[in-house]
């Protein structure tokens, strides 16, 4: 099997300012003054591992431990500070929900705009409109403006879009937490779905039970690094210990 | 490029969306896009036309003309710093060509400069200008204009991204390039001493390029058009490549 996914040594740095600095007359000042000094974060570092075709991996790790990061070198929207990621195939990132929604659009618009910032063509999505509002239970909301919707019905939506395509490679940011035990299970047939068409899944996710159920292999990401990756119940079993306290806050690290 | 070409419905929509948005609250619309430079014509033409009399005759058309170019220019620079920004928390989630903004932005620019073009061939039959063949280049001369544009646009855009204050600081700026461009006055008023500092202004050939055709009906000779072109294609050069070298840096500035 190829690898759709591969990275070699990965490493990202993000370079967070000392003081902020908002204006441009600011920015010369302190750089002449030699006063331009960054507090440097490697969110990742060296960071190999490859994803066959087909494979759903999950990935763990405590807030701040890079996963969301790793998500966004792979998604293409960041770029490593050093290393290679080669992905081969067409990325549908669905990072946050409500990415690219605008509240004050109807939810029909918003299914149109945000296909349309996935890269995906007018008239596909217009063949496939039926089938998104469909899988997002939305009716005769779907013409009612956004900020009238709850959050499961953004959720629905969120996820109905970004795999309406059949995507080649999917990226999932903590968004199957967010649903009901009805949406779970939907969005576990349409992974399956999805799977069965060939896609290679990545996901992030504080939920064992998700990851157990949901994929063939897991990553244990911590600091940057990747500590453990193997079966996702062995995994699970080596990370939940040393987690101190059951993670409430579900906010991508 | 071959980025951009994917997302070409998703440009089609931004560059919509641009033309409309401005519009939307006024009641009469795209109107606006025509009456705002005659507007603005009128009123240098009450407070100027008798100062130049004698240098320039018809001073409406030489001024509207002038006008119309810098509209273009100007809006499409603040508008595609405005655009990048107010979208770069979108780039923090979704992979989205950042080119995209800008691009959108200045071809929406382009559509408003040819609609400009009506009240402008209205102000020609009024005043009973010369309308000859060399009209039929100004296609070719808002070509120019929009390939120097969309390069300071890519050059200056990202700017607005790592600094708060530049789109401040571009819009005085833009004040001081517009007069130390021939727009509202002809070159033959300056001071002998200060002639080869406009001379010297990029913005003076591509402008020249497009006026000359409407205001002396003629086409601009071939070594005023080659220098706008390498003008042109020089600013486009240095505004890709400089958007290239910034765009990775865009999503951790949000």
């Amino acid at each position: 099997m190829p690898a759709v996914i591969q990275l070699d040594n990965v490493a990202l740095r993000y370079r967070l300012a000392r003081q902020r600095i908002p204006s441009f007359k600011e920015y010369a000042i302190h750089m002449l003054r030699g006063m331009l000094t960054y507090r440097e974060l490697w969110a990742l570092r060296d960071v190999s591992f490859s994803v066959e075709r087909g494979e759903v991996v999950g990935i763990v790790g405590r807030n701040g431990a890079g996963k969301s990061t790793l998500l966004k070198v792979i998604s293409g929207i960041l770029k490593p500070t050093r290393g290679r990621v080669s992905v081969g195939g067409r990325v549908s990132p669905l990072l946050e929900l409500g990415t690219g929604f605008d509240t004050e659009l109807t939810g029909r618009e918003n299914v149109f705009l945000n296909a349309l910032l996935l890269g995906r063509s007018r008239r596909s999505v217009s063949e496939r409109f039926d089938s998104i509002v469909d899988f997002a239970e939305l009716g005769e909301f779907i013409d009612a403006p956004l900020r009238n919707y709850s959050s499961g019905m953004v959720a629905r939506l969120g996820f109905a879009i970004a795999t309406a395509w059949k995507p080649e490679v999917l990226i999932l940011d903590e968004v199957l937490a967010v649903g009901d035990a009805a949406f779970q299970l939907k969005c576990h047939r349409r992974l399956q779905e999805v799977l069965q068409s060939g896609a290679t899944v990545l996901m992030v996710s504080h939920m064992g039970k998700i990851l157990i159920d949901e994929c063939g292999r897991c990553l244990w990401l911590a600091e940057g690094r990747v500590v453990a990756d193997g079966d996702p119940k062995s995994v699970l079993a080596q990370y939940e210990p040393v987690t101190p306290e059951p993670e409430l806050a579900r906010s991508g690290g | 490029m071959r980025r951009l070409f994917t997302y070409r419905d998703l440009l089609l929509t931004l560059i919509a969306r641009e033309l409309t948005v401005r519009y939307k609250r006024s009641s009469i619309g795209f109107l606006w896009t025509m009456l705002q430079p005659l507007l603005t014509m009128l009123v240098l033409h009450l407070v100027f036309s008798s100062i130049f009399r004698g240098q320039l005759e018809n001073y409406p058309v030489f001024v509207l003309a002038g006008l119309m170019f810098w509209n273009f220019f100007s809006q499409s620079i603040i508008s595609s710093m405005n655009s990048l920004r107010s979208n770069a928390a979108l780039l923090k989630k979704l992979p989205v060509p950042q080119a995209i903004f800008p691009v959108a932005t200045v071809i929406a620019g382009v559509v408003n400069f040819f609609l400009a073009l009506i009240p402008l061939f209205g102000l020609l039959l009024v005043t009973g200008h010369h309308l000859g063949p060399s009209l039929f280049f100004l296609p070719v001369a808002i070509a120019i204009a929009a390939i120097f544009t969309l390069g300071a646009g890519l050059l200056l855009s990202p700017l607005a991204v790592f600094f708060y204050d530049v789109v401040e600081v571009v819009g005085v700026l833009m004040m001081l390039a517009m007069y130390a461009t021939p727009i509202i006055y002809p070159m033959s008023i300056l001071p002998e001493r200060y002639r080869w500092f406009v001379r010297f202004n990029p913005l003076r050939s591509i402008l020249e390029v497009f006026r000359d055709p409407i205001y002396y009906g003629k086409i601009p000779p071939l070594a005023h058009l080659s220098v706008a072109l390498a003008v042109a294609v020089a600013a486009f050069v240095i505004g890709a490549w400089s958007f290239h070298r910034s765009a990775d840096r865009i999503p951790f500035y949000v």
